[in-house]
Protein backbone atom coordinates (compact mmCIF):
# COMPACT_ATOMS: atom_id res chain seq x y z
CA UNK A 1 0.00 0.00 0.00
CA UNK A 2 0.89 3.16 -0.77
CA UNK A 3 -0.65 6.58 0.12
CA UNK A 4 0.22 10.34 -0.31
CA UNK A 5 -1.63 13.36 1.26
CA UNK A 6 -1.43 16.88 -0.55
CA UNK A 7 -2.98 20.08 1.22
CA UNK A 8 -4.43 22.63 -1.60
CA UNK A 9 -5.62 25.70 0.63
CA UNK A 10 -8.90 23.95 2.49
CA UNK A 11 -9.11 20.58 0.46
CA UNK A 12 -6.98 17.76 0.82
CA UNK A 13 -6.63 14.71 -1.40
CA UNK A 14 -5.52 11.26 0.32
CA UNK A 15 -5.28 8.92 -2.24
CA UNK A 16 -4.37 5.17 -1.39
CA UNK A 17 -3.11 3.06 -4.06
CA UNK A 18 -2.47 -0.99 -3.57
CA UNK A 19 -4.21 -2.78 -0.89
CA UNK A 20 -5.93 -1.37 2.23
CA UNK A 21 -6.49 -4.30 4.70
CA UNK A 22 -5.87 -5.49 8.25
CA UNK A 23 -1.99 -5.40 7.38
CA UNK A 24 -1.85 -2.24 5.74
CA UNK A 25 -4.42 -0.38 7.66
CA UNK A 26 -1.97 0.30 10.41
CA UNK A 27 0.50 2.25 8.04
CA UNK A 28 -2.07 4.67 7.41
CA UNK A 29 -3.90 5.38 10.81
CA UNK A 30 -1.22 8.11 11.65
CA UNK A 31 -1.85 10.33 8.95
CA UNK A 32 -5.82 9.62 9.89
CA UNK A 33 -5.15 10.91 12.96
CA UNK A 34 -3.19 13.88 11.72
CA UNK A 35 -6.20 15.18 9.19
CA UNK A 36 -8.78 14.53 12.12
CA UNK A 37 -6.59 16.74 14.71
CA UNK A 38 -6.02 19.68 12.12
CA UNK A 39 -9.92 19.69 11.68
CA UNK A 40 -9.09 19.65 7.97
CA UNK A 41 -12.55 20.53 5.79
CA UNK A 42 -12.64 18.65 2.98
CA UNK A 43 -11.30 15.82 2.63
CA UNK A 44 -11.17 13.81 -1.03
CA UNK A 45 -10.18 10.35 -0.80
CA UNK A 46 -8.95 8.97 -4.52
CA UNK A 47 -9.01 5.21 -4.59
CA UNK A 48 -8.67 4.75 -8.12
CA UNK A 49 -5.41 2.93 -7.79
CA UNK A 50 -6.60 0.74 -4.73
CA UNK A 51 -6.81 -2.92 -5.83
CA UNK A 52 -8.18 -4.51 -2.63
CA UNK A 53 -9.92 -3.14 0.50
CA UNK A 54 -10.99 -5.70 3.38
CA UNK A 55 -13.12 -4.72 6.28
CA UNK A 56 -10.16 -3.11 8.08
CA UNK A 57 -9.52 -0.87 5.28
CA UNK A 58 -13.29 0.06 5.26
CA UNK A 59 -12.61 0.88 9.07
CA UNK A 60 -10.28 3.30 8.26
CA UNK A 61 -12.31 5.26 5.69
CA UNK A 62 -15.35 5.51 8.10
CA UNK A 63 -13.40 6.48 11.02
CA UNK A 64 -12.32 9.43 8.85
CA UNK A 65 -15.79 9.99 7.23
CA UNK A 66 -17.59 9.94 10.90
CA UNK A 67 -14.38 11.98 12.79
CA UNK A 68 -14.57 14.47 10.05
CA UNK A 69 -17.98 15.11 10.22
CA UNK A 70 -18.37 15.61 14.18
CA UNK A 71 -16.23 18.90 13.60
CA UNK A 72 -18.56 20.05 10.57
CA UNK A 73 -15.72 18.81 7.75
CA UNK A 74 -17.27 16.75 4.20
CA UNK A 75 -15.10 13.73 3.30
CA UNK A 76 -15.90 12.25 0.06
CA UNK A 77 -14.48 8.97 -1.78
CA UNK A 78 -13.60 8.96 -5.46
CA UNK A 79 -12.22 6.40 -7.81
CA UNK A 80 -13.70 3.09 -6.81
CA UNK A 81 -13.86 0.19 -9.00
CA UNK A 82 -13.32 -3.72 -9.07
CA UNK A 83 -13.42 -4.96 -6.09
CA UNK A 84 -13.11 -2.09 -3.77
CA UNK A 85 -16.52 -0.91 -5.34
CA UNK A 86 -17.98 -4.52 -5.21
CA UNK A 87 -17.50 -3.80 -0.91
CA UNK A 88 -18.44 -0.26 -0.81
CA UNK A 89 -21.85 -0.89 -2.45
CA UNK A 90 -22.58 -4.25 -0.46
CA UNK A 91 -21.91 -1.99 2.63
CA UNK A 92 -24.03 0.54 1.28
CA UNK A 93 -21.37 3.28 1.27
CA UNK A 94 -21.44 4.23 -1.91
CA UNK A 95 -24.31 5.89 -0.99
CA UNK A 96 -22.82 7.58 1.94
CA UNK A 97 -19.72 9.21 0.38
CA UNK A 98 -21.23 9.81 -2.97
CA UNK A 99 -22.93 12.44 -1.25
CA UNK B 1 -19.38 -31.01 -4.84
CA UNK B 2 -16.64 -33.37 -5.56
CA UNK B 3 -16.85 -32.98 -9.74
CA UNK B 4 -14.17 -30.48 -9.81
CA UNK B 5 -10.35 -30.63 -10.46
CA UNK B 6 -8.70 -29.50 -7.00
CA UNK B 7 -5.61 -27.26 -6.15
CA UNK B 8 -4.08 -27.41 -2.38
CA UNK B 9 -1.70 -24.83 -0.73
CA UNK B 10 -0.44 -24.61 2.69
CA UNK B 11 0.95 -21.38 4.62
CA UNK B 12 1.94 -20.37 7.83
CA UNK B 13 -0.86 -18.59 9.59
CA UNK B 14 0.30 -15.22 9.54
CA UNK B 15 -1.01 -11.79 7.31
CA UNK B 16 2.00 -11.72 5.63
CA UNK B 17 0.93 -14.17 3.36
CA UNK B 18 -2.48 -13.12 2.55
CA UNK B 19 -1.72 -11.30 -0.84
CA UNK B 20 -0.06 -14.36 -2.03
CA UNK B 21 -2.75 -16.56 -0.72
CA UNK B 22 -5.57 -14.07 -2.55
CA UNK B 23 -3.75 -13.70 -5.91
CA UNK B 24 -4.02 -17.80 -5.77
CA UNK B 25 -7.89 -17.36 -5.97
CA UNK B 26 -7.64 -14.57 -7.70
CA UNK B 27 -5.92 -17.64 -10.51
CA UNK B 28 -8.16 -20.36 -9.72
CA UNK B 29 -11.48 -17.98 -10.64
CA UNK B 30 -10.30 -17.68 -13.93
CA UNK B 31 -10.89 -21.68 -14.31
CA UNK B 32 -14.05 -21.34 -14.13
CA UNK B 33 -15.54 -20.73 -17.47
CA UNK B 34 -17.42 -17.84 -18.11
CA UNK B 35 -16.51 -16.10 -14.99
CA UNK B 36 -16.86 -12.29 -14.26
CA UNK B 37 -15.29 -9.60 -12.53
CA UNK B 38 -18.18 -9.67 -9.88
CA UNK B 39 -17.54 -13.55 -9.30
CA UNK B 40 -14.08 -12.60 -8.90
CA UNK B 41 -14.44 -9.52 -6.73
CA UNK B 42 -17.00 -11.02 -4.36
CA UNK B 43 -15.22 -14.59 -3.90
CA UNK B 44 -12.02 -12.78 -3.19
CA UNK B 45 -13.88 -10.14 -0.58
CA UNK B 46 -15.17 -13.10 1.16
CA UNK B 47 -11.76 -15.44 1.45
CA UNK B 48 -10.59 -11.90 2.54
CA UNK B 49 -12.57 -11.69 5.35
CA UNK B 50 -12.14 -15.24 6.56
CA UNK B 51 -8.31 -15.33 6.36
CA UNK B 52 -8.41 -12.43 8.75
CA UNK B 53 -10.80 -13.76 11.10
CA UNK B 54 -8.14 -17.14 11.16
CA UNK B 55 -5.39 -15.24 11.60
CA UNK B 56 -5.91 -12.07 13.51
CA UNK B 57 -8.71 -13.85 16.06
CA UNK B 58 -8.03 -17.69 15.65
CA UNK B 59 -4.50 -17.53 18.01
CA UNK B 60 -3.51 -21.19 16.33
CA UNK B 61 -0.64 -19.85 14.67
CA UNK B 62 0.82 -23.32 12.24
CA UNK B 63 -0.10 -23.64 9.09
CA UNK B 64 -3.38 -22.38 6.83
CA UNK B 65 -4.27 -25.41 4.39
CA UNK B 66 -6.36 -24.26 1.01
CA UNK B 67 -8.31 -26.32 -0.83
CA UNK B 68 -9.59 -25.20 -3.95
CA UNK B 69 -12.19 -27.15 -5.99
CA UNK B 70 -13.35 -25.23 -9.33
CA UNK B 71 -15.85 -26.97 -11.88
CA UNK B 72 -17.74 -25.63 -14.69
CA UNK B 73 -20.11 -23.52 -12.96
CA UNK B 74 -18.81 -22.97 -9.08
CA UNK B 75 -15.63 -22.41 -7.21
CA UNK B 76 -15.31 -23.94 -3.71
CA UNK B 77 -12.62 -22.70 -1.12
CA UNK B 78 -11.86 -24.95 1.72
CA UNK B 79 -9.63 -23.63 4.31
CA UNK B 80 -8.75 -25.32 7.32
CA UNK B 81 -6.74 -23.79 10.38
CA UNK B 82 -6.10 -24.87 13.93
CA UNK B 83 -7.03 -21.57 15.74
CA UNK B 84 -10.11 -20.55 17.67
CA UNK B 85 -13.37 -21.81 15.86
CA UNK B 86 -15.04 -19.41 14.13
CA UNK B 87 -18.59 -19.88 12.61
CA UNK B 88 -19.10 -16.41 10.81
CA UNK B 89 -23.07 -18.00 9.87
CA UNK B 90 -23.61 -17.60 13.97
CA UNK B 91 -21.34 -14.00 13.94
CA UNK B 92 -24.28 -10.85 14.32
CA UNK B 93 -25.47 -8.64 11.76
CA UNK B 94 -23.86 -5.09 11.37
CA UNK B 95 -26.36 -2.39 11.78
CA UNK B 96 -25.30 -0.66 8.11
CA UNK B 97 -27.01 2.46 8.80
CA UNK B 98 -24.76 3.12 12.01
CA UNK B 99 -21.56 3.05 9.98
CA UNK B 100 -20.18 0.68 11.74
CA UNK B 101 -16.13 0.43 11.52
CA UNK B 102 -15.90 -3.20 12.62
CA UNK B 103 -17.62 -6.51 12.73
CA UNK B 104 -17.99 -6.45 9.16
CA UNK B 105 -16.31 -9.42 8.38
CA UNK B 106 -18.81 -12.05 8.81
CA UNK B 107 -21.68 -10.05 7.17
CA UNK B 108 -19.20 -9.45 3.71
CA UNK B 109 -18.26 -13.91 3.94
CA UNK B 110 -22.59 -14.17 4.26
CA UNK B 111 -23.08 -11.90 1.36
CA UNK B 112 -20.79 -12.64 -1.42
CA UNK B 113 -21.05 -16.55 -1.25
CA UNK B 114 -23.47 -18.84 -2.01
CA UNK B 115 -22.78 -21.18 0.55
CA UNK B 116 -21.34 -21.81 3.63
CA UNK B 117 -20.10 -25.09 6.00
CA UNK B 118 -18.60 -24.81 8.81
CA UNK B 119 -17.34 -27.97 10.84
CA UNK B 120 -15.11 -26.77 14.61
CA UNK B 121 -12.46 -29.14 15.74
CA UNK B 122 -9.09 -29.82 14.73
CA UNK B 123 -9.02 -28.72 11.95
CA UNK B 124 -11.50 -26.23 11.45
CA UNK B 125 -12.63 -26.28 8.26
CA UNK B 126 -14.53 -23.65 6.91
CA UNK B 127 -16.02 -23.88 2.85
CA UNK B 128 -17.40 -21.29 0.83
CA UNK B 129 -18.99 -21.72 -2.15
CA UNK B 130 -19.54 -19.30 -5.15
CA UNK B 131 -21.59 -20.51 -8.23
CA UNK B 132 -21.88 -18.78 -11.50
CA UNK B 133 -24.95 -16.42 -12.09
CA UNK B 134 -27.80 -18.48 -13.98
CA UNK B 135 -27.52 -16.58 -17.59
CA UNK B 136 -23.84 -17.48 -16.89
CA UNK B 137 -24.44 -21.36 -16.86
CA UNK B 138 -23.12 -23.54 -19.19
Amino acid sequence: MKYSRVDQGEETVLAIEGVLDALTAPEIRPTIEALVQERRMSIRVDLSSLRLIDSSGVGVVVSLYKRCKAHGGQVRVEGLSNQPLTIFKLLRLDQVFGK
Amino acid sequence: MGRGEVIRASFPSRLEYRDLAIRLVVSACKLVPKVGDDFSNEIVSAFSEALNNVVLHGRGGGEVELELEHGRDYLTIRMMDHGTPFDPRQAPLPDLDALPESGLGAYIIRSCVDEIDYAGGSPNILSLTKRLPRERQP
